[in-house]
């Protein structure tokens, strides 16, 4: 099993999980963050007055799949979110050693 | 005899059954309370015998004291031993008790004392002092009990203070938990406001008010049941039905949500809603409906609770009473504050004069002062009068708008919009509202009806208005501070959901429709109702766009702009936004979605400002079109227009530029043309001249030697270069007002300054003020920017304001050679804000130039000569 983690434009969201769900893909938890990777933040003026956004607001989409379903739910994901800017986000995984279902018990790919 | 598990689940299931069949809460308490007093009083003998129950008394305390056992509530009993010792060797037996209970189906909580323990001073947990007002026999040793009821009242009647003030606490800290309101859609039945503990609470206060009483009437050492006096019998007695009726209905609910729940979870959510409509008679899909049974209920036991707490509750240190005292010093003739309550002198004279209701919310909104429960049942009483009076009232004529605009300026405007709910008045000026009262619209995210929703917007902006530490809310709270008629935003927020009310589809253009005529009725001038409609459409613009659109893309913000059209309608929007989020719920304007709010503010803030100072109307034809009657009016209006910002449309309407081109043939006749007139509290002054250089200096130090304060400016030429000037004035001597020959004086001066007869360093030398000598508290700014304008140099300016101060900057500019296109003026309190565009011999001005430029303007700025 695969953890999917991404970090999205928050108004490629309804893209990205239109797309997610054309691949099979329902259960997500979804997050609003702020941070900042390469693109840093930016510089308004406001009245003649400079003030800089540090941490930009993003959302972050987190997935458990199996390890079969990885690529095509990446692929669906990246090209959903992509606006070919600065900015866009990025995808992180990781391997996940289990996942139990709390209701009944069912553990691993069972549980996803 | 042996009551094991099955037993006493054996006699439970029917009371059960029997409920369902006839609904009846009060009842069905009883009887489980009655059950569960059998097997408990069955587990006790088996568990002590007859000879370790000396010194024992078992005894029923809290809810199933008052014989009020609902279905999963716990079963909450006190262990009452003669002495600690044996308490600690009757260890197993009460440990085996109990596992009789569990086995039962029955959760019972706990706990043993001593008759002296109880009956002393528990300051951290005065719930458990209250418990034993409850008190009640069940099995053992009575005279371990009885030894109890003798300390009882006398330590109720010692203690009465204490305990109510506790009671207060915990109540004021159950109510801020549920956000001080009944109005929840799915609200908890026992905790929120309104619920069953108040209920219960009322009935403490009053049971503990009337301790002495008891004290005097010693308990019969035989009593089985401790009661200062039946629980109930000191409530008001005016309105024992309704009480009494809404206790009825709230018994009942809280079996239900047991019965249907399975355990102690008191929250009335959609689904259950949905049963219960359905139990009553009605469909599913009129749980909405069903809901304003729940609500109208909550709302006599919420009142009730508070009318006990103010009565019972006394201050518990002196700063409050210095506090309330001072408040009474706000009385009139009209009204009177007393123990922090408002009381009306004359309540009588409400049904001659209706209208003292309306100076009734004022005062509340001015002061915040809460009235007095007779109070507000007098105006409740009034509501009628008040509706026939309104009848009467309306129209353009009424004046109604100015009463309503002043008490939604205030401070307090929020409460005194909930007075006026609670007592039908705002039903009765609006007839509008009744169809959000206690209205549920089922959402994931929202947590009030939506008139409670709608008033607690009002509430967030004036909250705002106050300031804030956190550095993202202080943008929000200035530009609250800026507004200059909050009252018109506040009464787009009053009705931009009350379309909500009963309507298929768009509920923007139902409560657009529904605002209209209550415009109408009040008699709003028509300005303002036009911003209103604005607001109301496009109150879901902003959340669309903040989370749907990509907010770094310039089109975003461009095409967004277009549709806002002025800098006035943006800051209205974006603060209606901030309210109508933060009053979904107190979470749902999280720092990502203010972040977010503020951010798409400030892009379409840039690029009003940018399109309207640095684009030019290239052709007036179609403004003219529209304004002018005949082909020559055309023309010559076309030709005036063209030339001058785009801004110069937007901020003005179809009424002002005909006034401004009005002007034009004076203008032609005596080469300036010069319009004063009054705005609120303002002045405003129109010039149009011949561009020439000095000119905007000059007309400003003609204004400051009035000894005038310039609070906003813009500067425009045209493409002939014909000048409009528009400045905004404050007369701080009231010099116009009190002298109406110096308003004569002050445009034929100008006149002449802008003729070359008089020069204006003559007019100032007299008036001069030297330099401040004082550090600015205000942080300078001077910046240019070659980027923004394709021929212009910009040049901002953010200064301490002083008098003189435009024509200074103004100078520097002219000094240098400079030609002004166009200038904004604007002041916040002490702080200039002023933005100049500029060009040199018809160019902008290199880097190197702009910038030595700045330095002089800083100098200028601290009132050094040039």
């Amino acid at each position: 099993m695969k953890k999917i983690e991404a970090v999205i434009q928050p108004h490629k969201l309804e893209d990205v999980r239109e797309a997610l769900k054309e691949v099979g893909i329902d259960g997500m938890t979804i997050s609003d963050v702020r941070g900042h990777g390469r693109q840093k933040g930016h510089r308004e003026v406001y009245r003649g007055q400079e003030y800089t956004v540090d941490l930009l607001p993003k959302v972050k989409i987190e997935i458990v799949v199996p390890d079969s379903r990885l690529e095509e739910t990446v692929k669906a994901l990246g090209d959903a979110a992509r606006t070919g800017k600065l900015g866009d986000g990025k995808i992180f995984i990781s391997s996940i050693d289990d996942a139990i279902r709390i209701r009944n018990n069912d553990r691993g790919e069972g549980a996803l | 005899m042996t009551a094991g598990a099955p037993g006493l689940l054996a006699g439970l299931e029917p009371i059960k059954q029997k409920f369902l069949e006839t609904g009846d809460g009060l009842e069905m308490v009883r009887q489980r309370s009655d059950a569960v007093d059998r097997a408990v009083a069955a587990l006790f003998h088996e568990a002590f015998g007859e000879q370790a129950a000396s010194g024992v008394a078992l005894v029923a305390v809290g809810g199933y004291g008052r014989r009020q056992l609902f279905p999963c509530s716990d079963v909450d009993l006190l262990f009452l031993f003669e002495r600690d010792s044996a308490a600690e060797a009757a260890r197993d037996r009460i440990a085996k008790l109990l596992r009789g209970l569990w086995d039962g189906g029955v959760r019972a909580s706990h706990s043993v004392r001593t008759p002296a323990e109880a009956a002393s001073l528990a300051p951290d947990n005065v719930e458990l002092n209250i418990s034993l007002l409850d008190a009640r026999y069940l099995a053992g040793d009575m005279a371990a009990l009885a030894r109890l009821f003798e300390r009882l009242p006398g330590f109720y009647a010692r203690e009465k203070q204490t305990l109510a003030r506790g009671l207060d606490r915990l109540t004021r800290a159950r109510h801020a938990k549920h956000g001080d309101t009944i109005y929840h859609l799915e609200p908890n039945v026992k905790e929120a406001p309104g619920g069953l503990r108040d209920f219960q609470v009322a009935c403490w206060l009053s049971q503990l008010a009337h301790a002495e009483e008891a004290a005097a009437n010693a308990v019969p050492p035989e009593a089985r049941g401790f009661a200062l006096s039946p629980p109930e019998q000191h409530l008001p007695a005016e309105t024992r039905d309704a009480w009494m009726e809404a206790k009825r209905f709230l018994f009942a609910l809280r079996c239900y949500l047991h019965c249907f729940n399975g355990r102690d979870n008191n929250i009335l959510t959609f689904e259950n809603q949905e049963r219960l409509a359905e139990r009553a008679g009605a469909s599913p899909q009129d749980a909405a409906v069903w809901m304003r049974d729940y609500f109208r209920n909550v709302r006599v036991i919420h009142r009730l609770a508070r009318r006990t707490l103010d009565e019972v509750a006394t201050p518990e240190h002196s700063l409050f009473t210095m506090f309330r005292d001072r408040k009474s010093r706000l009385s009139n003739p009209d009204f009177a504050v007393a123990r922090g309550m408002l009381y009306m002198r004359h309540p009588e004279a409400l049904v001659q004069n209706p209208g003292l209701a309306m100076r009734l919310f004022e005062f509340i909104a001015r002061h915040g002062v809460p009235p007095a429960p007779e109070t507000e049942r007098r105006i409740g009483g009034a509501a009628g009068n008040f509706r026939e009076y309104l009848r009467k009232q309306c129209g353009a004529s009424s004046g109604l708008w100015f009463s309503i605009a002043s008490i939604l300026r205030l401070p307090h405007a929020y409460q005194a919009l909930v007075v006026m709910r609670e007592t039908g008045l705002l039903a009765a000026l609006f007839p509008e509202y009744e169809r959000i009262d206690c209205l549920v619209v089922r959402d994931f995210y929202h947590r009030y009806t939506v008139d409670e929703h709608s008033l607690r917007t009002i509430k967030t902006l004036h909250e705002l208005r106050a300031g804030s530490d956190d550095a993202l809310t202080q943008h929000f709270s200035e530009l609250m501070q800026e507004t200059e008629r909050p009252e018109v935003l506040l009464f787009a927020l009053l009705f931009h959901d009350v379309g909500k009310g009963g309507w298929e589809g768009n509920h923007t253009t139902a409560g657009l429709a529904l605002a209209e005529q209550a415009m109408e009725r009040i008699g709003m001038p028509e300005p303002e109702r036009e911003t209103v409609r604005f607001l109301i459409a496009h109150h879901l613009d902003m959340p669309a766009i903040m989370t749907g659109r990509d907010l770094a893309d310039p089109e975003t913000a461009r095409a967004f702009a277009s549709q806002v059209g002025t800098l006035e309608r943006l800051q209205s929007l974006t603060l209606m936004t901030y309210a109508d989020i933060s009053a979904v719920n107190p979470e749902a304007l999280t720092p990502w979605r203010k972040d977010l709010l503020w951010q798409l503010y400030v892009a379409t803030h840039n690029q009003l400002t940018r399109e309207m100072e640095a684009e030019r109307i290239g052709t007036g034809a179609a403004v003219a079109a529209q304004l002018a009657s005949n082909y020559s009016e055309r023309q010559a209006l076309a030709r005036f227009l063209e030339g001058l910002p785009t801004r110069y449309l937007r901020i003005h309407g179809p009424d002002q530029i005909r006034r401004h081109f009005q002007l034009k043939p004076v203008l032609e006749r005596r080469s300036v043309a010069v319009q004063l007139g009054r705005r609120h509290s303002l002045y405003e002054l129109v010039v149009l001249a011949r561009d020439r250089a000095f000119l905007l200096a000059s007309i400003a130090g003609t204004i400051s030697s009035f000894a005038m304060n310039i609070v906003k400016a813009e500067a425009f030429s045209n493409r002939d270069g014909m000048i409009l000037d528009t400045f905004i004035f404050a007369d701080p001597n009231r010099t116009l007002e009190l002298n109406p020959s110096e308003a004569d004086r002050l445009t034929s001066t100008l006149e002449q300054v802008v003729l070359g007869k008089i020069d204006v360093r003559e007019l100032l030398h007299k008036r001069r003020t030297p330099a401040a000598t004082h550090r600015p508290r205000i942080a300078r700014h001077i910046a240019f920017d070659n980027q923004t304008s394709p021929n212009e140099t910009l040049f901002h300016v953010i200064t301490e304001d002083r008098p003189g101060l435009l024509y200074d900057l103004a100078s520097t500019f002219s000094f240098n050679r400079c030609d002004i296109d166009v200038v904004l003026i604007d002041t916040e309190g002490r702080k200039a804000i002023d933005v100049f565009y500029v060009r040199s011999k018809g160019r902008k001005l290199d880097d190197a130039a702009a910038r030595r430029l700045c330095l002089k303007l800083e100098r200028a700025c601290s009132g050094s000569e040039e």
